[in-house]
């Protein structure tokens, strides 16, 4: 049944899900039918019995009569109640289906926001609470279907049967069933009214409890906690009120349905009789007449329940309604950047400015790095050092001309920039899985030379860990610097012909970030690194290094710039007095 | 500490404050249990008449409808009953849970998110809420109306009535079954709920980095992975649940083919299951009344193990460790004073050492350290959120571990590092809904903190409803001042309150505060010496060392 990379088309109509579902809905139709039909088999047989049994006790039938009809009974009501089975378990598989189709959609649009909704922050919250809402839908669309047999077609072919038997008496005895029907109509709005107050009074209840809970030490500290707890109770004597109403409508209604649709029993029980008596419109045996009886009760109680029907459909299609406008076709996406070659390419800034909402925090930047350099990038606390990597990201705008191999990266499409580039942020951004998985990313690689890459091999050991192990919610089982290593090893594995790396040895300590490095010059082949950082003590070894200052950058060797600018010498002096200490603190 | 149970203290409640309601609720169980043994009996005599070819009066078919509609109003008066009653249990079990939050210490609501806290409030509370109108009560009246059921067929049928006691432990044992295995399911779905509802938010905080890797595909292979194994979860759970119901009834049909096989056996059996042609369509009748609340029982398994869950978080959230307010005498003096206080959140590494200082009325001091030294601990153990471990506290003159609500106003005005807005209109900020202070009261407070007219430019001024955009940042400031001020407290705390506020937000809220403080006793913490501590005392904190100078 799993089919993981397919999409539903048109998935903003119902119809399309139902068209999705073809196979186990042919499967639930059948078995459906063959069940509702079926269960006019349990009052036809209990019928047949209690006629029989008349016939033995007065000669007219013998034992082994009794016993075939008894084990034909047993045998239909298995099957019967078999197809039953099916039906309720396709039903229910429908629903389970169109639960996930929903989901992987809604999660889709999640993890492919366009460029629009990218800036909005309320994108996740609102498709985070649609995903809630898929399962009020699924459950919705499964009652419907669910209430389509047991009730829509239950009812027709009991009425055909009770037509058949007798079809005076059934227009008789039928003729209450409308009026129980519409009782249960007539009551929808109230119904509809009181389920309405009570979906308001919990919504209010719910603001208030997380009222009460979330301000729980304000009101404390201004001792205002037994007055928000009579706030509390107000609330609650409402929502009980209210839900009471509610329930009393959805529940205590349905019997009195079934007492007025059961007048025909009235009519069944004195014409019936009078049928078997002989003296009737039609002829009967008391398996007619019970039969006729069971069938028509089980009519009435179907009848009362027919608001059910109604109310299924309601509930569902308020939830569609909220979900609807996210379920739009989903974006199928086959491309992978690791299935590219990388190419050995320069990376050329000209004149180029730019800022993180216009161009205007950093101008004047020039430089060249062909493959195989690493260009150290620094410069004091808020003096843009970011700023480079977001602009290659395409985060930030830029004037000026950056030039990729031979081609102007204002030309690039989002796949050749992903072809391009490979960008490690501040935030090490793991996820909650393995070492492995957040290395590979779903690619088919081995971990252990990244691992070694990022010196993170000897810490694996440490902790008696080994790829496979789980790193934590967000990394959380690790340390900062562990974090940031891991981070810079899922960077080097899926390292493109641009590395951006940013920030990658803070919270690292000397030692390490002499491996780090070392590691980082055997990954630079062919490549070109941008190495943005505050620690220098490697910048000596880059073979240029890009210094900012009063918004704008000068790029030549360190040892040039030693000589030329002296907020670099400072910087780099101070980093040596303090040992390799943060430069930061 | 007696251990709480929630549906215990609910359930006595309940039944002891609505003796009436009680009354009535077992009234209708009894009524509905008894009115529905009666139609099939009716029904037996009516068949019987017809097998010795009388046709039926007509009078018997209107006192059949009767029973039937007596039985159906007996039935909706059962479950009106049940549903009232249901209802003011969850209530009764909510206020138990709303009660319990003022005896909660601070330290709860500082370790426990909030939505986690209001789940077990909505969500397992609901869970009750079901519990109760379906499963509990239905179950009883259910489990009565199958007794007198099968008290019936005896008197007609010995030999079904023997069936149906050896049928209902075979269907008992499958019923456990078919929960165990439902259980098993739910847990397993559970599971991989967590991982789904885990998987999104995390895909939240690391998107970019999945759109720099181009990770999507491999997210959403995860995030497949996740749903499949709630789906396969769901899918075993669904079978049990498809194939409880047939089994049961292809059960009934089994005893009733078995009754009438044994009926129709001859004289010897005849005896022992005694049917008249009659009898055998009532019992028939009475073998599907039994079955049904068999079929109910099990139809309701899933929430009643839902609710026994629900039940557990409620229970465990009731037997939280609990704080109440000791009765300690005040001091014979109203100095605002900590007398060697020793305190850790966690005793066995305190935060504070020893610490001692004494402000008189209308003097000031100022707290200044290191984050994380324990500046906001000095005020958590002042309002008495907090106890120490070691030594008095008093906070003007009151001991803190002792105050009385209704006493906090009055004595201090806390105002924290943030604005904490409450839901409600922006006079509910200031009074915390306390209608005792007047729009004139707000006023003052207001103009104290130079939001008067911030405010009075609002659509509905007061009355306005509080959102977010309405106030910067160090207007929200300026807010907390004024409902510290309103009730025109002794005393006044502020928390680092210009932490994080430009310059100029930073003058202004520095004007108000001084403004507010004329007269009071103020203890202030600052990470910079600001202007409000031009003169009193500097109290230093520092893990462990404390240094306490008077400039």
């Amino acid at each position: 049944m799993q089919n993981p990379s397919r999409f539903l088309k048109h998935p903003d109509r119902i119809a399309s899900y139902f068209k999705s579902e073809v196979p186990v809905l042919i499967i639930v139709t059948i078995s459906g039918l063959i069940y509702n039909v079926g269960m006019l088999a349990g009052p036809y047989f209990e019928g047949q019995l209690a006629q029989r049994l008349f016939d033995i006790y007065h000669h007219r039938a013998v034992f082994r009569d009794m016993l075939t009809l008894a084990l034909a009974y047993v045998a239909v009501i298995g099957i019967v109640q078999a197809m039953r089975a099916v039906k309720r378990f396709g039903v229910r598989r429908f629903a389970n289906n169109i639960s996930r189709d929903m989901r992987r959609l809604l999660y889709n649009h999640l993890v492919h926001p366009d460029a629009e909704t990218l800036s909005g922050e309320d994108t996740g919250a609102l498709l985070t609470k649609a995903i809630s809402d898929v399962d009020a839908c699924a459950e919705g669309l499964r009652k419907f279907t669910t209430e389509i047999f047991d009730t829509g077609v239950v009812m027709i072919a009991y009425f055909v049967m009770l037509l058949h038997y007798d079809w005076r008496l059934t227009l008789l005895a039928c003729a209450f069933t409308p009026l129980a029907y519409m009782a249960a109509d007539r009551m929808k709005g109230r119904v509809t009214a009181a389920n309405a107050a009570y979906k308001k009074s919990e919504e209010q209840l719910n603001t208030v409890t997380l009222d009460r809970i979330a301000h729980a030490v304000t009101y404390r500290l201004f001792g205002r906690e037994s007055a928000r707890d009579a706030a509390c109770e107000a609330q609650l004597s409402d929502y009980e009120d209210k839900s009471a109403k509610a329930n009393l409508y959805a529940s205590a209604l349905t019997p009195l349905y079934d007492a007025i649709a059961m007048f025909g029993a009235v009519m069944i029980l004195y014409f019936g009789g009078r049928n078997v008596a002989g003296i009737g419109w039609t002829a009967w045996n008391i398996a007619a007449f019970t039969t006729f009886l069971a069938c028509f009760t089980k009519l009435a109680v179907k009848a009362s329940h027919a608001s059910k029907l109604f109310n299924s459909v309601q509930r569902a299609s308020v939830s569609w309604k909220r979900i609807k406008p996210l379920m739009q076709d989903a974006v199928e996406d086959d491309f992978h950047p690791d299935d590219q070659p990388v190419k050995s390419q320069p990376l050329i800034f000209q004149n180029v400015a730019c800022g993180y909402t216009a161009p205007d925090q950093l101008s004047c930047l020039s430089f060249a790095a062909v493959p195989g350099e690493i260009i150290g990038i620094t410069g004091a606390v808020a003096s843009g050092k970011s700023l480079i990597g977001k602009v290659l990201l395409g985060e930030a705008p830029y004037t000026g001309t950056i030039t990729v191999g031979s081609k102007p990266l204002s030309t690039f499409t989002p796949e050749e920039r992903l072809t391009a580039f490979t960008y490690m942020g501040h935030e090490p951004e793991l996820l909650s899985m393995s070492f492995k998985d957040n290395i590979a990313l779903g690619e088919p690689l081995n971990p252990t030379p990244y691992l070694r890459a990022a010196a993170l091999e000897r810490d694996l050991d440490d902790m008696h860990r080994n790829a496979d192990s789980a790193v934590g919610a967000g990394g959380g089982l690790l340390s900062g610097g562990q974090q940031a290593r891991l981070a810079l090893a899922r960077s080097l594995a899926h390292a493109r012909s641009i590395v951006i790396l940013d920030d990658p040895f803070s919270a690292v300590d000397p030692a390490t970030e002499d491996a780090l490095f070392a590691a980082l010059k055997q990954y630079a082949k062919g490549r070109v690194i941008l190495l943005i950082s505050h620690r220098l003590a490697h910048f000596p070894e880059c073979d240029q290094v890009l210094y900012l200052e009063n918004g704008t950058a000068v790029c030549r060797t360190h040892s040039a710039l030693m000589k030329t600018e002296p907020g670099y010498r400072a910087l780099v002096n101070a980093q040596k007095k303090g040992g390799a200490s943060d430069a930061k603190k | 500490m007696p251990k709480n149970n929630a549906l215990k203290t609910a359930l006595k409640a309940t039944v002891r404050r609505h003796s009436k309601l009680t009354f009535v609720l077992v009234l209708a169980i009894a009524a509905s249990v008894l009115t529905a043994l009666i139609p099939p009996l009716v029904l037996e005599r009516a068949v019987n008449q017809l097998a010795a070819r009388h046709a039926l009066p007509f009078t018997l078919a209107l006192i059949y409808f009767a029973f039937v509609v007596l039985a159906d109003l007996a039935e909706s008066l059962q479950d009106a009953a049940v549903t009232v009653f249901g209802q003011k249990l969850t209530h009764g079990m909510r206020t138990l849970l709303v009660q319990k939050l003022s005896r909660l210490p601070a330290d709860y609501f500082n370790t426990h998110p909030a939505g986690e806290t209001v789940s077990i409030f909505t969500n397992d509370g609901d869970a009750i809420d079901v519990l109760y109108s379906d499963g509990v009560i239905s179950m009883i009246a259910d489990t009565l109306k199958l007794a007198a059921i099968l008290a019936v067929v005896f008197t007609r049928s010995k030999g079904l009535g023997l069936l149906l006691l050896a049928a209902t432990p075979l269907l008992y044992l499958f019923t456990r079954w078919c929960q165990r295995r439902t259980r098993n399911a739910q847990l397993d779905n559970r599971r991989a709920i967590a991982k789904v509802n885990r998987h999104v938010p995390e895909t939240l905080s690391c998107l970019r980095m999945i759109r720099t890797f181009h990770a999507e595909r491999f997210m959403e292979k995860t995030y497949d992975r996740h749903i499949g194994e709630s789906y396969a979860a769901v899918d075993r759970s669904n079978f049990i649940d498809s194939i409880y119901s047939p089994v049961v009834l292809v059960s009934q049909a089994a005893v009733v083919a078995v009754m009438m096989i044994y009926a129709a056996r001859g004289q010897t059996y005849r005896a022992f299951f005694g049917l008249s042609v009659g009898s055998a369509v009532a019992m028939i009748a009475y073998v599907g009344q039994i079955f049904a609340p068999l079929e109910n029982i099990g139809m309701e398994i899933q929430n009643i193990q839902a609710a026994a869950a629900a039940v557990a978080h409620i229970n465990e959230f009731l037997n939280e460790g609990e704080w109440v307010p000791e009765s300690l005498p005040p001091a014979d003096n109203t100095d605002t004073v900590f007398d060697n206080v020793t305190f850790g959140y966690n005793p066995d590494q305190p935060v504070l050492k020893d610490l001692s200082f004494t402000l008189h009325p209308g003097e000031r001091a100022t707290f200044v350290g290191r984050t994380g030294a324990g500046k906001s601990t000095v005020f958590h153990l002042l309002t008495g959120l907090y106890t120490p471990q070691r030594g008095h506290i008093y906070l003007g003159g009151q001991n803190s571990a002792a105050l009385k609500p209704k006493d906090r106003r009055t004595l201090y005005g806390y105002v924290p590092q943030q604005f904490d807005a409450v839901p409600g209109t922006v006079r509910d900020q200031i009074t915390l809904f306390d209608p005792a202070i007047d729009d004139a009261a707000v006023h003052k407070a207001l103009a104290l903190t130079q939001l008067d007219e911030t405010v009075n430019a609002l659509p509905k001024g007061l009355g306005t409803p509080m959102s977010p955009d309405l106030f910067s940042k160090g207007q929200r400031q300026l807010l907390a001042i004024a409902r510290a001020v309103v009730s025109d407290p002794d005393i006044l705390l502020f928390d680092e309150i210009a932490a994080n506020l430009d310059a100029v937000t930073e003058a202004r809220i520095s004007v108000a505060l001084n403004a507010a403080a004329k007269g009071r006793t103020v203890l202030s913490i600052s990470h910079r010496l600001s202007r409000m501590s031009q003169n009193g005392q500097i109290i230093q904190i520092e893990a462990s060392t404390f240094l306490n100078k008077n400039l």
